[in-house]
Formats: C-alpha cells, sequence, structure tokens
C-alpha cells in the first residue's frame, strides 16, 4: 500500500514544487483587494460589500486582464501551439459575447444554460472554420478567416440586424443576472474570472502535454512529417479550433458580464490583432507568455492612457516596435531562453 | 493551346462567371448608369491597386505583410495635402530634413572607417550608446531652432480643415513666415553633427554584430549623394522665400503634380529607411515582422493625429480638375481637355474628370510602368526571380538585399502615390489607411498574392463589384418571392466584397493568377 | 596541384539542431570531387555552408586561399563559385534565356558563354524563348546547369545532377559535366553511385554531419567494405 501511494504523494509534492510560483501568484491575486483596501485604510467589510473605492475600481482591470488573457491564450493554442495563423479569432470571441448579450436581454435566459450555448456555439464557429480549413493553408488560411470575421463584423452592424445587435451602436443596456452581476457583485465576479482564467491555464497545458497536443506541435513544426507518421492533422486541428473557439467565447461572455455593453469593435481586425500582440509580447507558443502578455497589454494601455491620455498610442507603438526588435521570443520565451542558457 | 485551356480551366470557369455576374448586373441598367458605375468601380480598383501592388511585390519577393501599408497610403496624402495646400511649411522642413539625411547617408562610410578603428571590449560595447545619447541631445537642441510655420491643428481658424477651404474658394492667406531665433549656421551644423553621430551610432551597433572581415573600402556613391543633398539643403534653406514664392505662383495644377511627385519620393524614402533599420533584422522571424509593422502602424496614425489633427479635412481638387465655366459640363474630350472642366458628359451621364477619367489614367500608367519595369530590365527579372526562391538568387552572386530595400521602397512609394491620388475625392482621414489596407489584402488574395497581374485584377474587380453594389444598394435589386426590392443597408456592401473572396479562395486557393507550389 | 577549396572542420546549425558536427574536406584544383553519404547526412548543407546559405558557427572555409566563412552569400558566390542546387531549382517565371541572363555577372557572360554551353546542351538553344514552367525535368536540369556556367565560375557546386533523370539523360548530364570539369573544378553530390564512380577523381564521405573518409576515387572503388558501411547496397 505505501509504496502505491507514496508515488503519488511524491508527484503531487513535485506539482506543488514546480506550481508553487503559479499558486502563490493565485493566493496573490485572490487577496490582491484586501490589500489594496490595506494600503487605502479601507475597512474589508467594505470591499466584501463592493462599496466604490480603489479596490473596486482595480478588481475591474483586472478583471479585464482576465478575460484577455483567456481570450489570448485561445489564440495561442491555434497559433503558438498548432501553428495555424487565423486572423479571424475576434469572430470567436464576438460571437460569445453578442450570444451572450442576447441571451440575457433578448430571451432572458439564465447563466447554465448561456453557458451551454456558448459551447454549442464554440463548436459551431470551430467546425466552419474546420470546413475550409483542409483547402486553404498559411496565409491563404488567414485570409479567409480574415473574409470570415470581417462579414461576421459587418453583417451584426446592418440595420436589418438592429433589434437583436444594436446595429452600429452595438448591445446597449445588458441586464445581467444578480449572480454575476459586475457593479454589486464585483468581488465574486473578480474571484469567479481569476478561478476560470488559472483552470482554462491548466486545462491548456494539460492539452499540450497530453498525446493530442504533442500531435499539434508536430503539425506547427512540420505538418507533411506529422501526416507522413500516419496522423489526420485535420482531426488534431479541428480539435484545437473547437478548444481555442469555446475559450474565446467563454472569454465574450465574461466581457460581456463585466462591461455589460458590446461594441461591434470587439469583431474587427483590432481585437484579433490585440491577441496577437499579446502573446508575441508575451511569447509565442509559450501559453504562459499570454497571460504575461495581457496583463502587460491592458496595464501598459491603463497607466499609458492616464498619463498621457491622446498620445498614449503613440507611445504604445514605440513600446511594440523596442519589444521586437530587443525582446525578440516576448517576455516569457526571452526568459525561459536565457534560463535554459544559463542551465546548461 | 488545349493544355494552357485544360491546365487553367478553374480560372477559367471563376472568369467567366465573374463576366456573367457582371453583364447580368449590367441588364437592369441604364447605359448612362452601368457607364458611371463601371468607371467609379475603375476608379476605386485604381486607387486599390496602387495600395495592393506593393503589398504584392513586397510580399511575394520577402514574406513580409507589410500591415503599415494602409498607413503608407495615407501618410502619401498627408504629404501630398502639405505641399499642395501649405507650399510654404514644406519648403521650411525641406533644409533640416535634407540635413538629417546627409548624415545618414553617410552610415556606410562610418562602416569603413570604424573597420580601420577597433575599439576594445568594454568600449566597443559603450561607444555607440554614449554616440546615439550625444546625437539625441544635440539632435533636440538644434533641429528645434529651425522656423517652421505651421498650421494648428487645435485652433479651427488655424486648422488644416479651414486652409483647405480658402485654397479651394482662391483665398488663401498664408501666415508670415518666422524668423530664426539663433545663427542659423549653428543650427546647420549642429544637425549635420548631430545626425552623423547617430549614423556612426549605427554603424557601431551594426559593427557588434557583424562576424569576420569588415570591408575598409570607402563607398564612393554615398558620399557624392551626400554632398548633393547638403548644396540642395543649403539651397533650400537660404533660398526659403523665393522657394515659397515659385510655388505659390506655379498655381495649383503645378503644384498637385509636384505634390504626386513629392508623395512618391517621400513614400521611397520612408519605405527604404523602414526596411533597412526595422524589417532587415527581422527575416528569419517572420512573426515578429507582422508585429513590427504593426506597431509602425501604431506610431504613424498617432504622429499624423499629432501633426494634421484629429478631423478629418478634404484637399481642394487643381484647377486642371475643377473648371466650373459656361463650356462646362463638357460635352467632348476635346471640350474638355479646353476648358478643363471639372465634369464630362459622356453617354449621357456626368463624369467627373478627376474622380473617374484621371486616378484611372494615372493608375493604368503605374501599371504600364511597373510592368514594364519587371518584364523588360534586368532589377525585374532579379525581382521576379526571387519571388519564386531569393536564395538561388543570392547564390548567383546578386546582392539580394539591395532589391529587398528597392522593392519595399518601391512598394511603399507606390501606395504613397495612391495615398495624394485618391485625396481630393475621398478626403483625409486616420482611418482612410485601415479601409484601403482591407481592401488592397482583398485584392490580393482574389488575384493570387504574389501575382502582379493578379494584384491589378484583384483590386479592379474590387472596385468593380463594390460600385455595383452601391449602385444597387440604391435602386434596390428584385428578388423571387419578395414584393418590395430587396435594398441592402450601405454597411452590407463591403461584406459583399469579402463574401467574394472567401468564395474565390476556397473554389482557387491560390486566387486567380496565383500558382499552386 | 593546390587546393581551391579547403573546408576545415565547419559546425552548422538550423535553428537549434546541430547539422554538420565537424566536416573537413579538400577540393584540388580542376577535379572532380564528389561527396557521398545516405539521405540526411548533411551533403546538401555542406554545399550550402560553403556558399554561407546556411553560415558555419564554427570552422573555416578557404576559397582560392581566402577565407571566406562568415560573409555574405552574394559576396561568396561573386568569387567565382557556381551553384547548382538540386530539385532542378530554376527560375519557373522566366524564360530560359532570362534564366541565363540572371546568372551574367558583367556585362556579355551570356554571349561569351553561349557558344560553350550551346554545345554542351544543344536543347537549351531550341527552348531559349520558353518559360522555365514548360520545361521538361531534364531540361530543367540541363538549364540548372547551364545558369551555373554563364559567368567565369573557379568552383561549381553541383547537387544530385542525376536525381529523377532517364538514363539516357544521366549519360548526356554525365558527358555535360565532364566537358565543363575541363575548365572548372566541380564539387558534386552525387546518390548514383555508378555515375560517381565514373566521374570524380576523389571522393568525401560525410555520415552524421561528420566527413569520415577522403581519399582517391580509385581506392574507394575496390573497398567493399567501406561502400557498405557508409553507402548501403551501391
Amino acid at each position: 500500500m505505501q509504496t502505491a501511494i507514496s508515488p503519488k504523494q511524491n508527484s503531487t509534492k513535485a506539482w506543488l514544487k514546480d506550481n508553487g510560483g503559479m499558486i502563490g501568484l493565485l493566493i496573490f491575486l485572490a487577496a490582491f483587494p484586501f490589500i489594496v483596501a490595506l494600503f487605502e485604510g479601507q475597512p474589508f467589510t467594505e470591499v466584501l460589500a463592493n462599496e466604490t473605492g480603489n479596490a473596486k475600481f482595480l478588481q475591474g482591470l483586472l478583471i479585464e486582464v482576465f478575460i484577455l488573457a483567456i481570450y489570448a491564450i485561445s489564440y495561442d493554442l491555434i497559433l503558438g501551439i498548432t501553428g495555424l495563423l487565423s486572423f479571424g479569432h475576434a469572430m470567436f470571441f464576438a460571437a460569445g459575447a453578442y450570444f451572450t448579450g442576447i441571451a440575457f436581454k433578448n430571451y432572458e435566459l439564465g447563466i447554465g444554460a448561456t453557458l451551454v450555448g456558448i459551447v454549442v456555439l464554440g463548436i459551431v464557429q470551430a467546425i466552419l472554420f474546420g470546413i475550409v480549413l483542409p483547402r486553404v493553408k498559411g496565409i491563404t488560411f488567414a485570409l479567409v478567416t480574415l473574409g470570415m470575421a470581417s462579414m461576421f463584423h459587418i453583417i451584426i452592424q446592418a440595420s436589418e440586424l438592429a433589434e437583436w445587435t444594436g446595429a452600429d451602436v452595438g448591445l446597449q443596456g445588458v441586464t445581467t443576472p444578480d449572480l454575476i452581476n459586475t457593479s454589486t457583485e464585483r468581488f465574486r465576479l473578480y474571484l469567479i474570472t481569476l478561478m476560470v482564467t488559472f483552470l482554462v491555464y491548466l486545462v491548456y497545458r494539460r492539452f499540450v502535454d497530453s498525446p493530442t497536443g504533442r500531435v499539434c506541435v508536430a503539425i506547427r513544426e512540420n505538418e507533411d512529417r506529422a501526416l507522413m507518421l500516419g496522423y489526420n492533422t485535420f482531426h488534431f486541428k479541428l480539435a484545437a479550433l473547437i478548444l481555442s473557439s469555446i475559450t474565446a467565447a467563454l472569454a465574450g461572455f465574461f466581457h460581456t458580464v463585466h462591461q455589460p455593453i458590446v461594441s461591434p469593435n470587439v469583431a474587427g481586425l483590432g481585437w484579433t490583432v490585440a491577441a496577437l500582440l499579446i502573446i508575441l509580447m508575451g511569447g509565442v507558443g509559450t501559453l504562459s507568455g499570454a497571460m504575461v502578455g495581457a496583463a502587460v497589454f491592458r496595464l501598459l494601455e491603463f497607466f499609458l492612457d492616464k498619463q498621457f491620455g491622446e498620445n498614449a498610442n503613440f507611445l504604445l507603438g514605440v513600446i511594440y516596435v523596442l519589444l521586437v526588435l530587443f525582446l525578440p521570443f516576448g517576455i516569457v520565451g526571452t526568459w525561459r531562453a536565457k534560463r535554459f542558457r544559463t542551465q546548461s | 493551346m488545349t493544355g494552357t485551356l485544360k491546365k487553367n480551366r478553374t480560372q477559367l470557369i471563376t472568369l467567366a462567371a465573374l463576366a456573367f455576374l457582371l453583364v447580368t448586373a449590367a441588364q437592369g441598367l441604364e447605359t448612362k448608369d452601368w457607364v458611371i458605375t463601371v468607371l467609379r468601380g475603375l476608379s476605386v480598383g485604381m486607387v486599390t491597386f496602387l495600395v495592393a501592388s506593393g503589398l504584392s511585390l513586397i510580399f511575394g519577393l520577402m514574406d513580409v505583410l507589410n500591415l503599415a501599408h494602409g498607413e503608407m497610403f495615407m501618410l502619401g496624402a498627408y504629404v501630398g495635402w502639405t505641399v499642395f495646400v501649405r507650399p510654404d511649411t514644406f519648403v521650411d522642413i525641406l533644409a533640416p530634413l535634407l540635413l538629417l539625411f546627409v548624415g545618414f547617408i553617410l552610415t556606410p562610410l562610418w562602416r569603413a572607417l570604424l573597420a580601420r578603428v577597433r575599439f576594445s571590449g568594454r568600449a566597443a560595447q559603450l561607444w555607440p550608446w554614449m554616440a546615439a545619447i550625444i546625437a539625441f541631445i544635440i539632435l533636440g537642441l538644434t533641429l528645434v531652432s529651425f522656423p517652421i510655420t505651421k498650421w494648428d491643428p487645435e485652433v479651427y481658424a488655424e486648422s488644416p480643415i479651414t486652409f483647405s477651404l480658402a485654397l479651394d474658394q482662391g483665398n488663401l492667406a498664408l501666415p508670415e513666415p518666422k524668423p530664426f531665433e539663433a545663427a542659423p549656421i549653428i543650427a546647420i551644423l549642429g544637425t549635420l553633427a548631430g545626425s552623423s553621430l547617430l549614423a556612426s551610432a549605427f554603424a557601431g551597433f551594426g559593427q557588434r554584430k557583424q562576424t569576420g572581415r569588415m570591408s575598409q573600402h570607402i563607398p564612393r556613391g554615398p558620399v557624392i549623394t551626400a554632398v548633393i543633398l547638403l548644396i540642395l539643403a543649403l539651397a533650400a534653406f537660404w533660398g526659403n522665400d523665393a522657394l515659397t514664392e515659385w510655388l505659390i505662383n506655379i498655381g495649383t495644377t503645378g503644384r498637385f503634380f509636384l505634390a504626386m511627385g513629392v508623395a512618391t519620393v517621400a513614400g521611397f524614402v520612408i519605405g527604404g529607411v523602414m526596411e533597412t533599420t526595422m524589417i532587415r533584422p527581422l527575416y528569419d522571424r517572420p512573426m515578429y515582422q507582422l508585429m513590427i509593422t504593426l506597431g509602425i502602424s501604431f506610431i504613424i496614425i498617432e504622429v499624423v493625429r499629432a501633426i494634421w489633427g484629429r478631423p478629418e479635412f478634404t484637399m481642394p481638387k487643381a484647377a486642371l480638375f475643377s473648371g466650373r465655366g459656361d463650356a462646362c459640363p463638357a460635352e467632348s474630350i476635346g471640350d474638355l481637355i479646353a476648358n478643363q472642366c471639372s465634369t464630362v458628359i459622356l453617354f449621357d451621364g456626368r463624369i467627373r474628370t478627376y474622380n473617374e477619367i484621371f486616378i484611372i489614367l494615372v493608375g493604368l500608367i503605374v501599371l504600364i510602368a511597373v510592368g514594364l519595369l519587371l518584364r523588360r530590365t534586368r532589377i525585374g527579372m532579379i525581382i521576379r526571380a526571387g519571388v519564386q526562391d531569393s536564395e538561388m538568387v543570392e547564390a548567383l552572386g546578386i546582392n539580394v538585399r539591395q532589391v529587398f530595400t528597392f522593392v519595399f521602397a518601391l512598394g511603399v512609394a507606390l501606395a504613397s502615390l495612391g495615398g495624394v491620388l485618391a485625396a481630393p475625392s475621398i478626403g483625409l482621414s486616420s482611418v482612410m489607411g485601415g479601409q484601403f489596407l482591407l481592401l488592397a489584402l482583398i485584392a490580393l488574395a482574389i488575384g493570387g498574392l504574389t501575382s502582379f497581374p493578379g494584384a491589378a485584377a484583384g483590386a479592379i474587380l474590387v472596385g468593380l463589384i463594390q460600385q455595383f453594389i452601391i449602385k444597387y444598394g440604391q435602386i434596390g435589386i428584385n428578388i423571387p418571392f419578395l414584393d418590395e426590392p430587396f435594398k441592402p443597408s450601405p454597411p452590407l456592401v463591403p461584406a459583399s466584397v469579402v463574401l467574394l473572396m472567401v468564395i474565390i479562395l476556397l473554389v482557387l486557393p491560390n486566387g486567380l493568377f496565383g500558382r499552386s507550389e | 596541384m593546390g587546393n581551391l577549396l579547403e573546408v576545415l572542420n565547419i559546425h552548422t546549425f538550423i535553428g537549434q539542431f546541430h547539422i554538420l558536427e565537424g566536416v573537413n574536406l579538400e577540393v584540388p584544383q580542376g577535379s572532380i570531387t564528389v561527396l557521398l553519404g545516405r539521405n540526411g547526412a548533411g551533403k546538401t548543407t555542406t554545399l550550402k555552408s560553403i556558399l554561407g546559405l546556411t553560415p558555419p558557427r564554427e570552422g573555416k572555409v578557404i576559397f582560392a586561399g581566402e577565407e571566406i566563412q562568415g560573409q555574405r552569400s552574394f559576396d561568396i558566390a561573386a568569387l567565382g563559385i557556381g551553384f547548382v542546387p538540386e530539385h532542378r531549382a530554376i527560375f519557373r517565371d522566366l524564360s530560359v534565356l532570362e534564366n541565363l541572363k540572371i546568372a551574367e555577372r558583367k556585362k556579355g557572360d551570356l554571349a561569351r558563354k553561349e557558344a560553350f554551353i550551346f554545345n554542351l546542351f544543344p536543347d537549351l538553344k531550341r527552348l531559349i524563348k520558353l518559360s522555365g514552367m514548360n520545361l521538361s525535368g531534364g531540361q530543367q536540369q540541363m538549364l540548372a546547369v547551364a545558369r551555373a556556367l554563364v559567368p567565369d565560375n573557379k568552383l561549381l557546386l553541383i547537387d544530385e545532377p542525376s536525381e529523377g533523370l532517364a538514363p539516357v539523360l544521366i549519360e548526356q548530364m554525365m558527358e555535360a559535366i565532364r566537358q565543363l570539369s575541363q575548365d572548372t573544378t566541380v564539387l558534386l553530390v552525387e546518390q548514383n553511385f555508378l555515375m560517381a564512380s565514373r566521374l570524380a577523381e576523389r571522393y568525401v564521405i560525410i555520415e552524421e554531419g561528420q566527413s569520415v573518409t577522403q581519399g582517391a576515387m580509385a581506392d574507394l572503388v575496390g573497398d567493399e567494405e567501406t561502400i557498405h558501411r557508409y553507402l548501403g547496397a551501391a
């Protein structure tokens, strides 16, 4: 018995040791609102009661970071891990966001039903991309997905659909269920999005380490070789697409819940580019880079906006260019390369 | 013959289907509407072509998808506007800009000199940084002392909008030139010193990376160019008032053609600088090239907003295209040329000279010129070969890096020309680049990503289809089983063009003119 | 007879992969030297490393007494090295004439060499206006060799000239290489051992990124064991 259990204990211990940093971060982030309250001299009860203040405001900002992280990591799965360059990723996100808004606003669906809808929606979209997958490769796939996403972007703005999508104004005044209302239940929503972000990260890491994920990496490295080894690469790419699409739609769900408005911009090329920038900043194909990148991206944007107002975008552009020239593999990627070099 | 037919069967079928669609599209229209719609489509198509052709050459040869290409288009429009509406500012800016270039163009000279003076270890690491910092300080102090008569984007009375309107109404009053605050000679020498120092810093950075032996040969070309530029800069500086006077006196037509030329040259220089400094270090990291072009596009948009302001404004048309005398609208081409009318009657329809004739004409000239460059010259031959296999071109002993720079510069120059050409008809705004980048990407996808004829055909198709659908949006489409004609709302127009791209890509993944690998 | 080319212990990486782990070879002036080895042994990478297309990280490449490693590929090629890549990499969008013209380093190169080239490959003269993509495999291979002959090259690197050719064409190709080697030194990569043994005077065997043995071809032909060990059944 003892011998049977101990390796498991060992592996749990090893797991804890390997992921100590992550767990520490999780605990720190969960306690973060209280730490802010401590500095501000705000009683903890006010944080729990979601009173206005810096603690609540910063939670809101971090929720945005978490949503971006979920969205960006889903892009990293298809681009960084599987090697599919898609320019239509915003569609996954926007469809989730719009679906959530319409479900809450026009049909008054519950949270559970909406989430089921999100999963179905994710699968449907992934299959839509999957249909074109065997026909087009490389940059052409990027253009076809860009085309599909642009059509989605244009159609949701059509005045014919104003009743549902709000045309070019977007969805306004979505009433979110009280349970996860961003203004009255901010702390709960904060904890939920935090947990979901880490869960998504763990699931993704598990996926990448699984045999399926390994094949996905092999496809990125050399699709012909993977084909020769007898893998039906299409199935693996589709699997990655489905997982990615559901995750992105989930990010869209939280986006609508948190905002709670949906602008047509989230379906535009700019939103795909945001995901691309985030994972390029963090490091392509590293997964954790998407999380780091999301934090840097949103916080940088926030502080630059606060400090420099209108000039913020200019500085952002300069920072991107400098990052690319001097941090060639993204933040996490460069850090790993450095550590690897010092070890060997 | 039958062999080619068979090989291109899918292409031919697709082309036939498109032709059929166009003919049916024309069925319900009167001749004049049809002609106008076709001309408008061609006009949009030609502007798209100017953006798409550069994009396709750059992508074909270097595999770089230049996402800043739309912003180059926009920059061309703004530069052209400045030359056209505010020649005084253009002249003011000429001297410092040329002086900067004199310094930079000497980089190869520094490289050769540095190869002789070898710094050791720590010094080699540090001195370029020191040089760069000192250079920035010098430039920061001297560049600002050049007096530049600028408009104020924040104040309406002195904004680009107001100057544009004033020029259009023929009562443009330019502000008094500002006097020089310090001694001019210090500003000139300081700028020269600063840019030279910066160039030597760059050469120093480059030297650190390079392994193997460096050439100590002093290149003659850059030195001669630098001397010529220096003379031009000094002439622009001391001849400032005379030059401004002359530019105002040559009238709007002459100035417009000058604006086109300046925008093209500016695009060429910007493209060349962009390739050598930012794209070149990243050829082995394609994803990051994508990101750097994105970063550049953000920067350019913000620079444009800072200099020209956020509001949209128009660019007046040159006198050649805006005659409104008694003889206008002209009845024939002869009348048109004689009276410089703004419109001409053809097939009973009023056709705008600039939008629907001049733009198409310039587009055609560029199409033929670039086509000849690719088909008839040695560099064109090298480009066509490089599109297929640039490594092999290099293995033949051809300096393919120089060709890369040339093509990048040429592509940006074409986009820039497109921008200034389109500005009088679509106006200037900081989002115009993004719109045309998307159109150009669609055109490329339709035509085949790396094919120059494909870019042209794709762009024209995109323009035609877009205009026909706009036309039908106005008159409505008769759909069976519907009582009223269906009028698509304006946002649906771009969707149809995108849909066309998706369909064509699914039928022909390599586009109409592309070839499978 | 001095060495035109000497490769001293080069190490080449492609991405993270260590492809060449110490290759040494000598190509004497005026000879035909053949690089032998199994598929994936690093023969093509050796040629590309000499040219700087995949620059070696360590080691020396000495061409005509000058160290050339680390220089830019086009500078190396311009010193007088011609390259005939595998898979008949001609420019498909260019006509036969343009394919030859593009290789000119000085004006008039082609005019001077025309007679010689068309004497070697009479077919090409007839096809001069045709686009590269309309040529048959054998014609493409001949064009690829002809292209390397246009400028005055001291050394030709030829990668698998017989690959995928019909036996008749292989004979013709061999004859052409033998003739051109009268003016030019040749370093050849060849899978077809029979062809290699009839053409070359010297051999170098590469195995898993390392050069294992080199010497006179005549010695190798009798050495069944070496042939079997490094090249499989010959």
